[in-house]
């Protein structure tokens, strides 16, 4: 941990990352950047685990759903994180100190993982239950844990702004 | 003119426990930004299918009408976290450019989304243009997506 820290400290103090943290405007419009695009990223990706789960687009076949909603989760991801990077960049010792965005750090690692472990288990066999409305219990607990966890990543993320679990120097 | 409408719901007691709360605020704002999830993913999987995009592979009608109750009931989840929101901070929301021309598009987005977008999702997609259809899901983007900004804008710059 010593090692990070020196490591966010260096970057806290890159002219870039503090003409960021001082403008009137870049924090706010960066904010209202990551709600934006949260929005097309958590929000296909939740359709998509509602289909899994067996609740919702029951007619659609699951690899369809999967297949065509995946340019666009990636989209929204690529500019989440652009624009979650950035506001990490501008604020990097005010994150360190926050516990929240530790726990929300490991949550998208967590969903992170459970999505690839359902791609390369259960969802190899999709063809043999695409159409169903319920899945196999492997696609079903996949759907209903990325639920859990990107909630989790929200509930989170957004608790970083407040002081709570803010740990001192 | 509606401002003592705006100080009696701030006045109100009920508007006194939301603010004194450490954690009731922060809980209703968590919910309305989950309730934004839910409903913007079910707008998008119709707005990108009328652009042409993402299910292009099922019939528009059908897909509207499965993604149709979680789109309103995403859309009542946000009511009910907001108006505790507007409870509690009357005043501010009041004297919040960004707060009026959030409520302004969202009427525009409301009666668009259940007139023409409806109208269009549900005919007959022999009958309805191509170029229609794109128009629509471009319109209901772009007016959800403002009030989006001008919701979090509220927050940050009022």
């Amino acid at each position: 941990m010593v090692y990070l820290r020196s490591w966010f400290e260096y970057v806290n103090e890159f002219p870039s990352s503090v003409a960021l943290r001082e403008s009137l405007y870049g924090y706010p419009a960066l904010l209202t950047a990551h709600v934006v695009t949260m929005c097309l990223f958590a929000g296909l990706i939740v359709m998509m685990d509602l289909r899994l789960v067996g609740v919702a687009y029951t007619d659609t076949p699951v690899s369809q759903v999967q297949k065509r909603l995946f340019p666009w989760q990636m989209l929204g991801m690529a500019l989440s994180s652009i624009t979650g990077i950035l506001l990490f960049y501008g604020q990097p010792m005010r994150f360190y100190f926050k516990v929240f965005f530790w726990v929300k750090m490991v949550l998208m690692g967590l969903a992170g993982v459970n999505a690839m472990a359902f791609h390369y288990s259960t969802y190899r066999s999709v063809a043999a239950w695409d159409s169903d409305v319920k899945g196999p219990f492997g696609a079903r607990m996949a759907g209903a844990l990325s639920i859990v966890l990107w909630t989790g990543v929200i509930v989170f993320g957004r608790l970083v702004a407040y002081d709570y679990m803010t740990l001192s120097d | 003119m509606l401002l003592p409408f705006f100080q009696w719901l701030q006045d109100l007691a009920i508007s006194g426990v939301l603010r004194n709360s450490p954690w009731l605020g922060p809980g209703i704002n968590i919910l309305h930004l989950l309730a934004l999830t839910v409903f913007a993913g079910a707008l998008l999987m119709v707005d990108l299918r009328l652009l042409g995009a993402g299910l292009t592979r099922q019939p528009l009608a059908p897909l509207a009408r499965a993604a149709q109750p979680w789109l309103i009931g995403g859309f009542i989840a946000l009511t009910l976290t907001g108006i505790p929101q507007l409870l509690s901070t009357g005043t501010k929301q009041y004297y919040s450019d960004f707060f009026w021309g959030k409520m302004e598009i969202l009427t525009v987005a409301l009666i668009f989304t259940f007139t023409l977008r409806r109208w269009v999702t549900q005919a007959d997609e022999k009958r309805v243009g191509p170029v229609w259809r794109k128009a629509v899901g471009l319109v209901s983007i772009t007016l959800w997506t403002t009030v989006t900004v001008g919701a979090r804008l509220i927050g940050l710059l009022s």
